[in-house]
């Protein structure tokens, strides 16, 4: 939205309040004494989300519907990951969520850029993967373990399908969604 | 006659009955018995409810800042949450436990959202399916949502009753305290006394009204029917609502 704050009506005496710096208790500028919160804006300097697929212009079909419309507007620098790079997507092309390419920086072709989790029309939640993760988020050290494999061991994308997207999720028909 | 009915069904009864015809209720994310309960009031006293089920096909939003406009707005008319701990001033703890608040001994999902609508729906009821001296404590670790505010706040509502598997507390925005507001069938004044974690008086208030046997034959059929049907938590419906279930639980 590009407005410093938004006012929020909630929150007040909740320990949430006393934990968290960007959002305070405001008095209401026009009568002078009606008491809300105030949550600051949220500006990331970059996001990065997946979509079902992106044009060259950088106008997204989400696939499914989402807030990421305004994670782009808010931030300074989108990625778009997408499972197919079309020649063009309008408005009414788009399935779910449309997002329009001037809120978008680059697009990346990534198939199964969402795995472990899901991709609405071509994947679901990989539940194998999810049950191990959860299990080595557990303590720091097995998670460290599983962000070394799974990131930092990684070479490229490629390298990581190849790796841990299951076998037979790369079959033709499977990743057209069938 | 005695009608055998199972924890589950009797929240999702008592939940119901809370519902009112033509306004919007709604509830959360892991909410099956808010769900059932939604489903069943509409099935029975509440034809024209308009409900919101979060992840299900009852659910008329997009995306979720319209839902959270809809509770800033104060439009929506209730709303059904729960929390690990609920205390005497009717506020509840969805965040952690321990009162060290940098080492819990139990870190939970949370809610900014809960926490947002205790204050924008016009009443809340916060449902607990364990009543002990652990969740139903004299104060929270973690206030995740407060039930009173100094005048001053805006706040369009506040929650209006707690109920568990036992009983229920209704909440006095005059005192700001709960309130022993019915003792479900089964449960005696003592029972509720022994369990709960703060002082609730020595007045023995009025027995909650028995499930009828019209609310469980709706309960197990037309709305077990209809959350398979929908994918409504449709597994959890397929096992607690079936009328087998009831008479070996």
């Amino acid at each position: 939205m590009g407005v410093p704050y938004v006012p929020v009506v909630g929150l007040i005496g909740t320990d949430l309040l006393t934990r968290r710096d960007d959002m305070v208790v405001a008095v209401d500028p026009f009568d002078g004494k009606t008491k809300s919160v105030v949550a600051k804006a949220m500006t990331p300097d970059i996001a990065v989300f997946h979509a079902v697929a992106a044009d060259r212009h950088g106008n997204v079909s989400c696939g499914y519907d989402s807030e990421a419309v305004i994670l782009a507007e808010a931030s300074g620098h989108v990625v778009v990951t997408a499972e197919r790079i079309v020649d063009h997507i309008g408005e009414k092309d788009a399935q779910g969520t449309f997002i329009p390419g001037i809120h978008v920086d680059s697009v990346v072709h990534a198939p199964f850029g969402a795995h472990p989790g899901g991709c609405t029309g071509f994947y679901g939640q990989d539940k194998i993967h999810m049950r191990d993760y959860v299990i080595t988020s557990k303590d720091d050290e097995s998670f460290a373990e599983y962000i070394r494999a799974h990131v930092f061991e990684v070479q490229n994308h490629a390298d990581y399908i190849e790796r841990f997207v299951p076998l037979d999720w790369r079959q033709p028909a499977r990743a057209a969604g069938a | 006659m005695t009608v055998n009915y199972s924890d589950d069904e009797l929240m999702a009864i008592l939940l119901s009955r809370e519902v009112r015809d033509g306004e919007v209720s709604a509830c959360g994310a892991l909410s099956h018995i808010p769900a059932a309960a939604l489903l069943l009031a509409q099935a029975t006293h509440a034809p024209n409810a308009q409900l919101i089920i979060l992840d299900s096909i009852f659910y008329p939003f997009r995306t979720s800042k319209q839902f959270h406009f809809l509770a800033q707005r104060g439009e929506l008319g209730l709303f059904f949450v729960s929390g690990v701990q609920i205390d005497r001033h009717g506020n509840y703890n969805l965040h952690q436990l321990g009162a060290d608040h940098d080492h819990p001994k139990m870190r939970f999902p949370g809610g900014y959202g809960g926490g947002m609508i205790y204050y924008g729906a016009q009443r809340t009821v916060v449902f607990r399916t364990e009543h002990t001296k652990r969740t139903f404590v004299d104060k929270v670790d973690y206030i995740s949502a407060a039930a009173s505010t100094p005048p001053d706040v805006l706040r369009r509502g506040s929650p209006s009753k707690i109920i568990s598997t036992k009983a229920s507390f209704r909440f006095d925005k005059g005192d700001g305290l709960l309130h022993l507001d019915a003792i479900h069938p089964g449960y005696s004044f003592d029972d509720i006394r022994d369990s709960t974690g703060f002082d609730i008086g020595t007045a023995t208030p009025a027995a909650t009204p028995a499930p009828t046997e019209q609310e469980l034959h709706t309960l197990r059929h037309a709305v077990r029917t209809k959350m398979i049907d929908t994918g409504t938590y449709a597994a959890w419906a397929s096992r607690a609502l079936a009328a087998h279930v009831a008479a070996v639980t």
